[in-house]
C-alpha cells in the first residue's frame, strides 16, 4: 500500500482527536497581536525610516550650536539645498512605495505569490538604505571638506595641493566606505536571519517549475 | 470590527477548526508550538475575514491562509524548544483504537512527514485533505504538471526515509 494512502487513512480519522478550541477560547485570540514576518518587516522599515529623518533633520531642530556651524558651513551652498530637496523628494517616494508594496500583500493569494509581494517589500526596504549609504560615501568627503574648513582648526584644508586634497577625499572615502560596509554587512545580517525560512522556500518553490 | 461578524467568524472557526489544527500538525512539534500557531492562524484569518466574499467555501479559503500562515508568515516561537513529545498530549487516543503495529507504522509515516521541507509538507497536507492537483496548484501557485510531478518526487522521498 502507498505510504500516504495509509497516512490518509489516519489523516482522515484524526479529526476527532485534537483538543478542540471552544468560542470562549477563541474570542481572546482575536485581540492578541500578530507576530508575523509582514509586521516585523514592517516595523523594521518604519525603524529605518524614523532613524534616518532623526540623523538628517533633529540635531538641526534641537541643538542651537549645531543650527548656527551648519548656517555657517553650508551659508549659500546650492549644492547642499538640492542634496535637501533630493532627500525629501527620495524619502516621499520611499513612504509611497512601501506603502503600496504592503497593500498588495495578501495572505489569501497563492503562496508563491504571497512570497513574491514580501520580498518585494523587502527589496524596496533595502534600495533605501542602499541609496542612504551611498549617499554617505559620496557627501561624506564634501561635508567633512566644508566642515573642517568652516572651523578653521590647525588641520587647514584650505592650503591643501591638488595631490594632498586627493590624498585627503581618498581617506576620508575609504573610512567611511569601511564604515558602511560593516552597517550594510550588519543590516544584511539581520535580515538574513529574518528572512531565512523565506528565502529558502521561495527558492524551493521556483525551483518546482524549472 | 462588528459583533456580529465576530460571531459569525468565530463559528465558522469553531466549526472548520480542524483544519487549523492538521496544518499545525504538520508544521510543528510540541504542544505550545501548534498553540502559537493555531493563534497566528486565527489572527491571520481574522484580518483577512472581512474580504472573505463567500465565492469560495470557507474550509476551502481556510487552507489557503493556514497553510500561507505557517509557510511563509509565521515567526518560529521561541517556545519551541519545549521538547514535550506532541501526539501524547495533543492527541487523545484511546485503548481500544490503539493498534500497535499500525501505530508505529504512523508513527515512524509521521516522522518522516516531518521530515520533509515545508513545500512538500504543503502539497503533502493538500493530498492528505483530498484536493485535486488543480486545486494544488493553485493555492500554491505553481503549475498543474509542476504539483503532479514534485508530488510523485515526495512520495519517492518519504520511501526513502522509511527504506534507507
Amino acid at each position: 500500500m502507498d505510504e500516504l494512502e495509509l497516512l490518509k487513512k489516519d489523516w482522515v480519522k484524526s479529526d476527532d482527536k485534537f483538543e478542540k478550541k471552544s468560542a470562549s477560547q477563541i474570542y481572546p485570540m482575536l485581540l492578541k497581536k500578530s507576530s508575523s514576518i509582514v509586521k516585523t518587516l514592517f516595523y523594521i522599515s518604519i525603524a529605518e525610516l524614523v532613524f534616518i529623518l532623526f540623523c538628517n533633520f533633529i540635531p538641526f531642530f534641537v541643538s542651537e550650536d549645531y543650527k548656527n556651524q551648519f548656517n555657517e558651513t553650508y551659508n549659500n551652498g546650492t549644492f547642499h539645498y538640492i542634496i535637501l530637496g533630493l532627500s525629501y523628494v527620495v524619502i516621499v517616494i520611499f513612504i509611497y512605495l512601501l506603502y503600496k508594496s504592503y497593500k498588495t500583500i495578501s495572505v489569501v493569494d497563492s503562496t508563491k505569490q504571497l512570497m513574491k509581494n514580501i520580498l518585494k517589500t523587502r527589496k524596496i526596504i533595502k534600495y533605501y538604505v542602499v541609496y542612504n549609504l551611498f549617499m554617505i560615501v559620496v557627501m561624506a568627503p564634501y561635508y567633512t571638506y566644508l566642515s573642517l574648513k568652516t572651523k578653521r582648526t590647525e588641520f587647514d584644508v584650505s592650503a591643501l595641493s591638488t595631490i594632498e586634497l586627493s590624498k585627503f577625499i581618498g581617506v576620508v572615502t575609504l573610512l567611511t566606505l569601511i564604515t558602511v560596509g560593516i552597517v550594510y554587512a550588519f543590516y544584511s545580517l539581520i535580515y538574513g536571519i529574518l528572512l531565512k525560512r523565506l528565502n529558502r522556500n521561495y527558492k524551493e518553490l521556483k525551483k518546482i517549475e524549472i | 470590527m462588528s459583533k456580529p461578524l465576530e460571531q459569525n467568524f468565530v463559528e465558522l472557526l469553531e466549526q472548520h477548526q480542524n483544519i487549523v489544527h492538521k496544518v499545525c500538525r504538520l508544521y510543528t512539534n510540541n504542544y505550545d508550538a501548534h498553540n502559537d500557531l493555531f493563534q497566528e492562524i486565527t489572527i491571520q484569518l481574522w484580518k483577512a475575514f472581512p474580504k472573505f466574499r463567500g465565492d469560495s467555501k470557507f474550509s476551502t479559503w481556510m487552507y489557503r491562509v493556514g497553510l500561507n500562515t505557517a509557510i511563509t508568515l509565521y515567526r518560529k516561537s521561541k517556545r519551541t524548544i519545549n521538547t514535550q513529545q506532541f501526539d501524547t498530549v495533543q492527541f487523545k487516543i484511546s485503548a481500544e483504537e490503539y493498534d500497535s503495529t499500525e501505530e508505529e507504522q504512523l508513527k515512524l509515516l509521521y516522522k518522516a512527514v516531518h521530515q520533509l521541507n515545508d513545500i512538500e509538507k504543503a502539497l503533502v497536507f493538500l493530498y492528505l485533505e483530498d484536493k485535486n492537483y488543480r486545486e494544488i496548484s493553485e493555492t500554491m501557485g505553481i503549475t498543474e504538471v509542476n504539483a503532479r510531478v514534485k508530488m510523485n518526487r515526495v512520495k519517492t522521498k518519504l520511501r526513502t526515509i522509511l527504506n534507507p
